[in-house]
């Protein structure tokens, strides 16, 4: 017989209660045994900005728009790092319960970007409500698309996290690899530099870079109070659900396998 | 009786480690300068039937193919070759003594294992003295896991499994662990789940375990089954097998 055809009747999981025991251990671990405790998921995203608010105010007194485009740059790139890295590992790290039980493995993947969720939400509402403050309340609308964005984005780092986990069972230096990648990445994407700086022809390769878009767009509506076109948005939509189709289409290949690895 | 597991001439190996290519750069210089492939053959083409509320027991050396062939069952690992059809839910317990978060408490602990093993919150957080109860562990509930002793780990994680129990149970040297107290729980509770009517795949090297709690057992050696009777039958063989590789070879000059 060549054929292999395994065939598991199981009842109808509770798959939600592990995706939330999941979610709540990741965060018990992350923040086991610190000072601050769980406090510190609400203190990290405030006080890195009220220090890169600090800094920046004195280095970049003259262009305030400047300033709040570089902290949104950098903490959206922080997401974007801190989520694929660990989406990378997830697997890894939890190996010890895939060998345990039959359960879809994609759920340890997903849920492994919850801490980087958990501080983009409190960094956006810091965000918001500073700018509110300072600047005037960004529109109903402009709020609304920035969360979008962020959807996006979030839809980009499981792509990349789904594919990155099964390959990094197979090639263990792939994290080395994406540690480069995301060095290299940091300057493509224009979060030091305003990408009109460059020229024209360039932008199109930098917006493929997956979080150029995703800061270009969020500076758009909640600094300068501007939609991008239905173009724009339509790409960005059709960038973040090919990686995820990606992602998703390498992990149904190699997942089978995953286990025979640890 | 129908069959809740049918495995039909499943086969496996393995890449040997040695030389196995785990990383880019190993691929990558590979491709100019190729390795051999060698594999490791595990199980070939066993074929076997768990009938409903049958407990049957395998036993087999170190490397006979006894624990890959309880992860092909259990959907853990995928054969190269063959068929298995499973009928009925299956609840694993394989590899509990080790595995743990060493960062969270037994609570979380229980909670991440038994949602792993298909029970929900609510389930979980009506079985949880229960369970703690079974390890003796209710004075370590809010301890870390990484305080726990081996024995202490391993009690909890089967009192876990135990509580999980669907219609299959697939066991991999259940009476090897804790102290004597906590195997006669054990064994109290497997002749419970047996008597109501659950089917058993037990896994053991323990002639006594296989001969009291099984119907029927199969001896399982490189990779074949090479004796499938009574359960008695084949743990007096297992332990013939055993005594005949002890015994000294000849050794000529």
């Amino acid at each position: 017989m060549s054929s292999v055809a395994l065939r598991v009747q199981q009842p109808r999981r509770p798959w939600a209660g592990l995706v939330w025991t999941l979610i709540r251990t990741d965060f018990v671990t992350r923040y086991h045994g610190t000072v601050g405790g769980y406090i510190w998921a609400l203190l990290k995203p405030l006080t890195m900005f009220l220090v890169l608010m600090a800094v920046f105010s004195f280095i970049f007194a003259n262009t305030p728009q400047y300033k709040l485009n570089l902290i949104l740059g950098l903490f959206l790139y922080e997401f974007f790092q801190d989520g694929t890295r660990t989406g990378l590992l997830s697997l890894r790290a939890k190996g010890y319960l895939l060998t345990k039980a039959k359960f879809p493995t994609w759920v340890v993947v997903v849920t492994s970007s919850s801490n980087a969720v958990i501080t983009l939400g409190i960094f956006s509402v810091v965000l918001i409500t500073f700018l509110t403050l300072t600047r005037g309340a960004p529109t109903p609308l402009n709020v609304a698309l920035y969360f979008v964005y962020q959807v996006h984005l979030l839809a980009i780092v499981i792509g990349f996290s789904l594919a990155a986990s099964v390959l990094f069972m197979r090639f263990r230096d792939l994290n080395q690899v994406w540690e480069v990648v995301m060095h290299a990445g940091f300057f493509v994407a224009p979060i030091i530099y305003p990408l009109g700086i460059l020229p024209e022809r360039v932008h199109f390769y930098l917006y493929l870079w997956p979080p150029t878009p995703v800061i270009q767009f969020s500076r758009s509506v909640l600094v300068d109070g501007r939609a991008p076109s239905l173009l724009a948005h339509s790409l960005l939509t059709f960038e973040a659900a090919a990686i995820l189709g990606i992602g998703a289409a390498i992990y149904a290949w190699r997942e089978t396998r995953v286990r025979e690895y640890l | 009786m129908p069959a809740v597991i049918e495995v039909d001439r499943v086969s496996k190996s393995f890449a040997i480690p040695s030389v196995r290519r785990d990383t880019i750069r190993e691929h990558a210089l590979d491709f100019f300068r190729r390795r051999p492939q060698e594999r490791l053959s595990v199980l070939d083409s066993i074929s076997l039937e768990l009938r409903r509320g049958e407990s049957l027991g395998l036993m087999g050396r170190n490397g006979s193919g006894k624990s890959t062939l309880l992860k092909i069952v259990c959907g853990i690992y995928v054969p190269d070759r063959g068929r298995v059809a499973v009928a009925a839910p299956i609840t694993p317990i394989l590899e509990l003594g080790v595995g743990w978060n060493p960062d969270l408490n037994a609570v979380d602990n229980i909670d991440l294992l038994g949602t792993v093993m298909g029970m929900s919150l609510r389930e979980l957080r009506g079985a949880r003295e229960e369970i703690l109860g079974f390890a003796d562990l209710e004075r370590f509930a809010n301890l870390e896991l990484r305080y726990y002793s081996s024995g202490m780990a391993a009690r909890l994680a089967y009192a876990v499994a135990f509580r999980a129990a669907r219609e299959v149970l697939i066991l991999d040297e259940i009476f090897a662990v804790g102290d004597a107290g906590f195997k006669r729980r054990c064994e109290d509770r497997y002749q419970a789940l047996h008597r109501q009517g659950h089917s058993i795949l037990l896994v053991s090297h323990d002639p006594r375990a296989v001969s009291s709690f099984c119907d029927r057992a199969l001896l399982l050696d490189a990779g074949r089954i090479v004796m499938d009777a009574p359960a008695k039958q084949v743990a007096d063989r297992y332990v013939s097998l055993l005594t005949e590789a002890s015994l000294p070879s000849a050794v000529s000059f």
